[in-house]
């Protein structure tokens, strides 16, 4: 909302904008990172999902058109932005403790202890990567920071990551920087949080664990850079709880989940970076936001008409007020991901099935009808003017959603089959999977390749 | 009895980098919204039609000679497609012979 007002204000058009109270220190935050540090706001009091029909009328004439009124006509007093230190700037010297304390005070921290982020550490760290420590990968929403090659060293010095991670630190800022990603979008308030999907030799290369416990921590690579990416997202792109970060609830980093590749390569799956539009064999990173999602115990059968009823429903159930992300406003960006076990994927395969078959598959299973899916929508979510029928008329949505006005019809949840993620992980001979429920185009599906060192084998034998 | 320290000594660096946003100043304010063409832009959640009607009722009450351009005539400003929305907004806005914005939800 608040960057529509910008273009606005910017274009010439005075504007207010219409805040929930909850938000008022949100929109403070981000003002500055738009720009506009003085850009005005009209005050919703409370929630405005919670109020009757009274309440709101009361509050929006007794408050919000005031506010209305004086933020069109009145120029708010000009607020100064607040120093900060120069890029590179050493910002404390002590001791570890000492250290740590400082990062904790001033917000640098995720609130367990860093690695103190010296000189010697990340000129050890850029020695990974043939970039210039000064080169900016892209500018990041909401503080609208440079996304540095030096900054992308120094988070992954603290969060615990060896210097060898770093080409793929940078292959993820890059996917970051990526417009179709939306790592603006980091703050709301279902808390999604980034799952980051690892292909390519480098797996086996830096001992990344993918096979059993693949979601757990416990593995320094998988855990460390799950910690950089939440540290990045802090330190450089700004989400911090309390400001810019409105998860109602969040839960912690998601730890880097690496596709078993020597499993696909046995059945003839492509791993997911092919899928993402790279070559077999690249070491890719895949970034994509989930809200949730959960694991399927035991999914029993011998044949994939005997296992995939299962998966589908869990599927469906998993992306429930997700749909949103179907409809129009989502503009059909709801990508469902089924991570399945090896032993999983490698019955599906001897039937014959491919990823492809397995997504057709749930295209056409994991279904709902139109009614409860507009209901989801339109009378418990908060999409108060919308239809179905409206969509596919105007050609929103594909026709699939209304081929009749049987309210009982069955629609899918995405658009097509290719919508579907499947990644291949887990313990290679226990029949679990596990559904995570997208965020949409707060967070789509984005890929990069890891571009190694020129001298990245030698770099690798001085470490061993 | 000294207890001998294990803190070490590390000199660290600033984990952000500078902004790179610099301050622009606001669109004038208006004298008044009498007489006034008034953009409701919206992204299409939390009530936000509910609340226009309301502000429309208020607004005209206070300034009869205000005039509203419906958030209909935009479409959401957030969504999968809210980079393409908010571009033409300032062409938008002019053709319709604008002069002030209210716009939501942020909730």
């Amino acid at each position: 909302m608040l960057r529509a007002s910008a273009v606005c204000e910017a274009a010439g058009f005075p504007t207010s904008s219409l805040t929930c109270e909850g938000f008022v220190r949100q929109a403070a935050v981000t003002s500055v990172g738009i720009g506009m540090p003085n850009i005005p706001i009209a005050l919703v009091p409370g929630h405005i999902g919670t109020k009757t029909v009274k309440e709101l009328r009361e509050d929006v004439l007794g408050v919000t058109m005031d506010e209305v009124v004086a933020n069109l006509t009145v120029m708010p007093a000009a607020k100064s932005v607040i120093a900060e230190p120069r890029a590179r700037e050493i910002v404390v010297r002590g001791g570890f403790r000492e250290v740590n304390r400082y990062f904790v005070e001033h917000e640098y921290s995720d609130g367990l202890p860093i690695v103190p982020p010296t000189l010697e550490d990340v000129e050890e760290f850029l020695r990974y990567t043939d970039r210039d420590p000064g080169e900016s990968l892209g500018t990041l929403l909401p503080d609208k920071r440079a996304a540095t090659v030096w900054s992308i060293a120094v988070n992954g010095v603290m969060a615990g990551c060896r210097p060898e991670y770093m080409p793929i630190l940078v292959a993820l800022i890059e996917a970051m920087c990526d417009p179709q990603y939306g790592v603006e979008h980091s703050g709301n308030t279902p808390g999604a949080d980034t799952l980051i999907i690892l292909n390519g030799p480098i797996i086996k290369t830096l001992g990344f664990n993918y096979t059993q416990g693949a979601l757990r921590d416990g593995f320094l690579p998988n855990t460390s850079v799950g910690r950089f990416w939440r540290l990045y997202l802090r330190n450089v792109a700004g989400f911090l709880l309390h400001q810019t970060d409105k998860a109602t609830f969040g839960n912690t980093w998601r730890v880097v989940l690496a596709e078993n590749e020597d499993a696909l390569a046995k059945i003839g799956w492509e791993p997911t970076s092919v899928e993402m539009g790279y070559a077999a064999g690249e070491n890719t990173v895949t970034i994509a936001r989930y809200t949730g999602g959960g694991s399927l115990s035991s999914v029993s059968g011998s044949t994939p008409e005997e296992m995939l009823p299962y998966l589908a429903d869990s599927v469906q159930r998993f992306n429930n007020w997700q749909i949103t992300f179907t409809t129009s406003h989502g503009n059909g960006t709801l990508r469902p991901l089924a991570v399945v076990s090896p032993i999983i994927a490698q019955t599906l395969a001897q039937a014959g099935w491919s990823k492809a078959d397995v997504k057709r598959y749930l295209f056409e299973h994991a279904r709902r009808p139109a009614y409860d899916f507009e209901r989801q929508l339109r009378d418990w979510n908060i999409r108060g003017v919308w239809d179905l029928k409206d969509d596919a008329a105007n050609a929103r949505i594909p026709k699939v959603f209304h081929e009749s006005d049987d309210p009982n019809r069955m629609v899918p949840i995405v658009w097509k089959p290719e919508d579907y993620m499947i990644v291949v992980s887990g313990d290679p001979l226990r029949n679990n999977a596990y559904v995570f429920a997208h965020n949409g185009f707060l967070g789509y599906p984005t890929a990069r390749k890891i571009d190694l060192p020129g001298n990245w084998n030698r770099l690798l034998e001085e470490r061993a | 009895m000294t207890r001998e320290t294990t803190d070490g000594y590390y000199e660290a660096h600033w984990p952000r980098s500078p902004r790179q946003e610099r301050v622009r100043e606001l669109a004038p304010r208006l004298e008044s919204l009498e007489g006034k063409t008034v953009a409701q832009l919206w992204d299409q959640l939390f009530k936000g039609d509910v609340v226009f009607d309301l502000l429309e009722e208020g607004l005209k009450a206070r300034f009869p000679g205000i005039r509203f351009v419906s958030w209909r005539e935009f479409g959401s400003t957030h969504g999968g497609e809210e980079k393409e929305a908010l571009a033409a907004l300032p062409r938008r806005l002019k053709d319709l012979g604008v002069d002030a914005v209210i716009s939501g939800m942020a909730c």
